[in-house]
């Protein structure tokens, strides 16, 4: 059993991360996805005890399972949950704005934006070059 | 008490969520709002500095079955700073006129996160509110709503959230090797517990908290995103959430897991240095203001790591006494970057002063703390790198006050209330610079709480 859960975790999370990598957005967030159920299923392995489900009035011979690890997995799915909404509509922005979920072309529009960036500071130098020595007197003359 | 400040923020989040945040009045009630929390907080620091820590459990549970939360020197210290910065930002949004009808709320949620964050004494718990002041972070780094910053946004959501599942990971680990989710009772387990399982789980959760404060190795989106988004927003995430990642590595690293974080200080402090070094470098070669400031964020985390490395009394002071001045520096420096006018001017010069640790500048303390480290440590290789990281510090921050000032103020100078703000800022440090008195003391007491591990 402990194998079985351990295989089914890193099957889940190399998956996961396998999907994080590719150049398409909507794989990335199922492979977000599929990587923070591999974290509830690892938290819900990671139980002390295993055995009946602990519901009152608890059983008086057998075994109960933890009730702390199911807790906090539904704490984790419900917040999991919310962030896959929250990256799907991020998504769903840069495809309105960029009409286009790959990751490439979104890297393409990066640079330029980047090369735009440094054409700004570079000519924020030459005024401040061309400031220094030529245009600070002629402001004043004016 | 101890509830005061969380649920003043938590509870004016709620409100302001269903308001319109553009409007002047609903800006001015959130920031009363950020105002009260920003109080309850100090109160409630004044009261753990006098009489020690506070306790409580949540919904009268007996201790060890209920979410304990606890309110030490350090927490709250932490707890202050942030808000404080969470409060400066918001007030610099509120003046210009907030563009989206959710930043205030997003600001109060944020708030309610980081403070439950560091009043919490429950492993799960410090994940549930990390979680809220990660979402809520997720969504302010797309405020402004442009392309870039919407590409941002997504940048650091799947970066982050791979860090968020890492801490999770990293805490159910901890559960099953100690049975125990307090910190308190962890700590005390995980003596018994061999140190091969636990090693493991520390070098987990010193990767989730790498990620989020941009160590080295795990940088790669932070320049990204800092230079995407608006200034107010830069400043929030360098300010206030990157605070998460100073006090968790103190917390589970000093507090929970002091046997593994001994272990783990040779490599801290290389991680550190390749951090410094890094940082520096590219901070050098950068021409946009908000880049060198984003690099100079990496290199300023590598001081944090090294004074853990470090260890001892006198390592973890000057941690938490680095991580408070850099916080501040880097709120005043992102807040004043893309305003206009010779009083800005000042407000930067003296946040470069600070970064680079010239007196009076309060940075200068952070600097002396991390030499006293250094030479406790009796490291030559150590007091020298933070002497170079010093100097390069100072080289990159002037040649940016040079390209960004010097060439004249074309434009009309910004807003006189704006400007205000940034100089009342840019007192701060200089006024605990000039007196830093207080500030010493509070980060004595703050690493009081950790257990003493080394001489």
């Amino acid at each position: 059993m402990t194998l079985l859960t351990s295989l089914t975790v890193a099957v889940l999370f190399g998956s996961g991360a396998f999907l994080v990598l590719k150049h398409d957005l909507i794989r990335v967030v199922v492979g977000m996805v599929l990587i923070s159920n591999a974290a509830n299923l690892f938290i819900m392995s990671a139980g002390l005890t295993t055995g009946r489900e602990p519901i009152h009035p608890l059983p008086a011979t057998e075994t109960i399972a933890d009730p702390l690890v199911q807790a906090m997995t539904l704490t984790a799915i419900v917040i999991g949950f919310g962030v896959a909404a929250l990256l799907l509509s991020l998504v769903y922005r840069v495809y309105t704005s960029h009409l286009t979920v790959d990751l490439t072309t979104l890297g393409e529009a990066e640079e330029r934006a980047e090369a735009a960036l440094e054409l700004e500071a570079q000519r924020d130098m030459d005024v401040e070059e061309a400031g220094l020595l030529f245009a600070r007197p002629e402001r004043e003359r004016e | 008490m101890l509830v005061a400040p969380l649920g003043i923020a938590w509870f004016a989040a709620v409100a302001l969520v269903l308001l319109d945040g553009r409007r002047a009045r609903v800006g001015w009630f959130a920031v009363a709002a950020l105002g009260a929390t920003l109080a309850a907080t100090v109160v409630l620091a004044v009261q753990v500095l006098q009489d020690g820590t506070v306790r409580s459990v949540a919904g009268g549970w007996p201790a060890g079955v209920g979410i304990t939360l606890r309110a030490d020197a350090l927490g709250v210290v932490f707890a202050v700073v942030s808000t404080g910065v969470l409060l400066a930002a918001l007030v610099y949004e509120v003046i210009g006129g907030v563009q989206s009808p959710t930043f205030p709320a997003l600001v109060l949620f944020m708030a309610t996160g980081l403070t439950g964050v560091f009043l919490t004494g429950d492993a799960f718990n410090f994940y549930v509110f990390f979680e809220i002041a990660m979402i809520s972070a997720y969504v302010l780094t797309g405020y402004g709503q442009e392309t870039r910053q919407i590409r941002a946004a997504t940048i650091f959501t799947v970066v982050n959230l791979l860090g968020s599942v890492l801490f999770l990971i990293g805490i159910a680990s901890l559960y099953h090797v100690t049975g125990r989710l307090d910190m308190l009772g962890i700590a005390l387990r995980s003596d018994d517990v061999g140190t091969q399982p636990i090693i493991l789980i520390a070098v987990i959760i010193f990767v989730a908290f790498g990620v989020k404060l941009g160590l080295f190795p795990f940088h790669f989106w932070l320049p990204a995103v800092y230079t995407s988004t608006r200034p107010s927003v830069a400043a929030i995430l360098s300010g206030a959430l990157a605070n998460i990642g100073s006090y968790g590595l103190l917390r589970f690293g000093a507090d929970v897991l002091p046997r593994e974080l001994e272990q783990g200080a040779p490599a801290l402090l290389l991680l550190g240095t390749v951090s410094i070094v890094y940082g520096a470098l590219q901070a050098l070669s950068r021409n946009a203001a908000s880049e060198v400031l984003a690099y100079s964020t990496v290199g300023q985390v590598g001081y944090i790591l090294i004074a853990l490395g470090v260890g001892g009394q006198i390592g973890y002071a000057s941690a938490v006494l680095f991580a408070v001045v850099n916080a501040l520096n880097k709120t005043l420096l992102f807040l004043s970057v893309e305003l206009r006018g010779r009083l800005v001017w000042l407000a930067f010069v003296i946040g470069a002063f600070s970064v680079a640790g010239v007196p009076p500048a309060v940075g200068f303390f952070g600097k002396a703390a991390l030499f006293r480290a250094g030479i406790a440590e009796r490291s030559v290789i150590l007091v020298a790198l933070i002497f170079v990281g010093g100097a390069l510090s100072f080289v990159y921050m002037f040649q940016t006050e040079q390209r960004r000032f010097w060439a004249g103020d074309a434009d009309d100078p910004s807003p006189l209330a704006r400007r205000g703000l940034v100089l009342l800022l840019a007192g701060l440090v200089v006024a605990l610079g000039i007196w830093p008195e207080p500030l010493l003391a509070l980060s004595e007491q703050a690493a009081a709480v950790l257990p003493e591990r080394r001489p």
